[in-house]
């Protein structure tokens, strides 16, 4: 992708951007914790190198890469979001539309073993249609059915996988 | 020639009546999941690998290579007719396609993306067929410490290339590893990261990973900042076609794009970004039309597209000889054939020979097919760009939660597919490039075993990586690709403040 704003002059001391110094603390974080995960792992018997060793190597790299990434946020780098297709580069992000789909992925989740697959994911389908924007609720809801059972139907008969057919148990 | 021979044999395997239907449905396949908009080869491949979970590993791989060229020839109509390139290299195709599109050329950017991707195809196989013997039988003398060298070479050169910052790359790239260190550590069989879930002594599957980076990932973000303006197809009308001028045009731009493409390709560089981008300013160099270019221009699609359909090809000639996948799309099937139950790398040649050359065969077969499937037919792949947003973004998650829920039948890896869209929408939200991740995860564990397998050949001792002379020569070169781009930079901003910006 082309950077389409030019980078702020070195000479200019950018403000901080709180995101990004939180993108790069948790990137600390991370190395801390995959560096304390690693001092529990045993020792190998028998081994030149342990299973040790590599785990210290990402954690140790992890955390000095974090610590570069503190740095060059301190003096003011601020991440460009990725400009991808469908998404409007200007538009100003709205965190609720991917808490709507996450939602709807949890719930549709947690319907997959009781109600099975074709409802499940049925949910899942009609959150995303919502989050898009999509407002011909029947439309949508008959939409969602319909691609839920063609899946599965064709997962199930055509392919021979085995996906959870809930209380549809017996009709399909 | 040995290879004619077993090129032969490979085509015996793919052209049984079955295996054509695999090859055709791979192909078909693949155009259909690459043209739509937001799913380039790597997620087409992941999306559609449960699909495959039931045929025998040679029909398996047979689609593949199928759903593998498939890919990358749809990419290229959304590229042209949606201005929105499915992944980097399709950046030119987008850029001088869409132009002449707009300028009524569409049948002409499509037919020459087409041709000049089977011309560059079918010239990277015949390449591929000839390359791949030859150094899979020296890539058998390869030490470990040599491996691990190269797999290093691959990390730093897809962590530095992908995206603007090689630090963001290599962060990326270590979120991979450590992701890979998840599950039992297969040397010792101590669990290692698993916090205490018996899902997790298996590792997080790779599956999981790359369709929760990309699709999910992707979905999230699209929905945070969605494009309120209806997207612009450009109408095609009739198939894809050119004319006398055309052709005189683009053979040549096809012939110098599969030149510059194949070897990018093959080597460890970070995939075909480089030679797309080549390709399109040597032909506006040599054009006759100078003038055309950026206002859509056949040679600006013709040489790019060729070189990125090369690429394609050669990747497949590291991942297929020794086992090293230098693009995502070639990580993906590297872990398809592990999950097989097969290594890809020079041992594949002598262990599953039928495998590998019908794989070769199918790839001459899938492009004269995707040929026949792409000129005709356009029509019906322009029209799936006009499926709307909501229901083609819900379509994908759908597809999604069946190719992870099918891998282990568990609900606590959908939760995990959860966890890595919220990761993957992160990673765009502050521009971390998702595909060294996905080598990371794939590669981690290789370059792993490699290392602890050199270092008890040397008897632990780690000077073997520096007196090995391949693999520090390999090493210095890892080290050179890590500095060399940093003294340019800092050099080009010495030099001229205000200048071009390097990167």
């Amino acid at each position: 992708m082309t950077d389409p704003s030019p980078s702020p002059a070195p000479a200019v001391r950018a403000p901080l951007s709180l995101p990004d110094l939180a993108v790069a603390l948790g990137i600390l974080v991370l190395g801390g914790l995959l560096l304390a995960g690693t001092l529990q792992i045993p020792f190998g018997i028998n081994a030149v190198v342990g299973p040790r060793v590599f785990p210290l190597i990402v954690s140790v790299g992890t955390l000095l890469l974090g610590a570069l990434l503190l740095v060059s946020t301190l003096r003011g780098y601020r991440a460009e979001p990725a400009a991808e297709e469908d998404s409007d580069p200007d538009a100003k992000p709205d965190l609720r539309q991917p808490g709507i789909i996450l939602a709807g992925f949890l719930v549709g989740t947690l319907l997959l073993q009781p109600l099975g697959f074709v409802l499940g994911t049925a949910v899942m389908y009609f959150s995303v249609g919502f989050a898009f924007g999509e407002r011909r609720l029947p439309l949508l809801v008959g939409v969602a059915l319909v691609v839920a059972l063609v899946t599965y139907v064709a997962f199930t008969r055509g392919l021979g996988l085995s996906l959870p057919a809930g209380v549809l148990k017996g009709v399909l | 020639m040995d290879a004619v021979q077993s090129l032969l044999a490979g085509f015996e395997t793919a052209l049984t009546p079955l295996n054509l239907l695999w090859a055709l449905l791979g192909v078909t396949l693949g155009t259909l999941v690459g043209v739509l908009p937001g799913i380039g080869p790597a997620l087409t491949v992941a999306l559609l690998l449960p699909v495959t979970a039931k045929l025998p590993p040679v029909s398996a791989f047979i689609m593949f290579a199928g759903i593998y060229y498939g890919g990358m020839f749809g990419g290229s109509t959304t590229s042209i007719l949606l201005n929105t390139p499915g992944e980097s290299s399709s950046i030119i195709t987008a850029l001088e396609g869409n132009k002449m599109a707009r300028r009524g050329r569409a049948a002409a950017a499509l037919a020459t993306a087409a041709i000049g991707s089977f011309v560059a195809g079918t010239i990277g196989t015949a390449l591929l067929t000839f390359a791949a013997p030859a150094i899979a039988e020296v890539a058998v003398q390869i030490p470990p410490s040599a491996k691990f060298a190269l797999i290093m070479l691959a990390f730093v050169t897809i962590s530095a290339t992908f995206g603007g910052s090689p630090l963001r790359g290599l962060i990326s790239l270590f979120f991979g590893l450590a992701i890979g260190l998840v599950g039992t550590d297969l040397q010792s069989g101590q669990a290692r990261f698993t916090l205490g879930y018996p899902e997790l002594l298996d590792g997080i599957d790779f599956v999981t990973v790359v369709i929760g980076l990309f699709a999910v990932g992707e979905t999230l973000f699209v929905a945070s900042r969605l494009r309120k303006d209806k997207a612009s197809v450009i109408k095609l009308e009739g198939n894809a076609s050119m004319t006398r001028d055309d052709w005189r045009r683009s053979w040549k731009p096809w012939l110098r794009g599969t030149a510059l493409g194949f070897p990018f390709g093959a080597i460890p560089a970070g995939g075909a970004e480089i030679p797309t981008f080549l390709s399109y300013t040597l032909e506006k160099k040599l054009s006759r039309h100078p003038e055309e270019f950026g206002k859509g221009a056949i040679e600006g699609v013709a040489g790019p597209e060729a070189a990125n359909n090369a690429s394609a090809a050669g990747v497949l000639v590291p991942l297929l000889t020794l086992g090293l996948p230098t693009s995502a799309t070639a990580a993906i099937l590297l872990a398809a054939f592990q999950q097989y139950g097969l290594q890809p790398g020079p041992l594949l040649f002598v262990t599953s020979p039928d495998l590998v050359w019908g794989l070769i065969a199918s790839l001459y077969i899938g492009n004269v097919m995707l040929l026949a499937l792409n000129l005709p037919l356009a029509p019906i792949w322009a029209r799936l760009l006009l499926i709307p947003r909501p229901f083609l973004y819900a379509g994908i998650l759908v597809f999604s939660t069946v190719g992870v829920y099918s891998l282990n039948n568990s609900v606590f890896d959908l939760f995990l597919l959860a966890i890595f869209g919220v990761i993957g929408y992160g990673m765009r939200r502050f521009d971390f490039p998702v595909t060294p991740a996905i080598i990371g995860v794939i590669l981690g564990p290789v370059a792993e075993s490699q290392f602890r397998t050199a270092t008890q050949q040397s008897n632990g001792d780690f000077s073997v990586f520096v007196r090995q002379p391949l693999s520090a020569f390999i090493l210095l070169l890892v080290l050179l690709s890590l500095i060399i781009p940093q003294v340019l930079k800092a050099r080009a901003r010495a030099a001229g403040r205000g200048a071009v910006q390097a990167g």
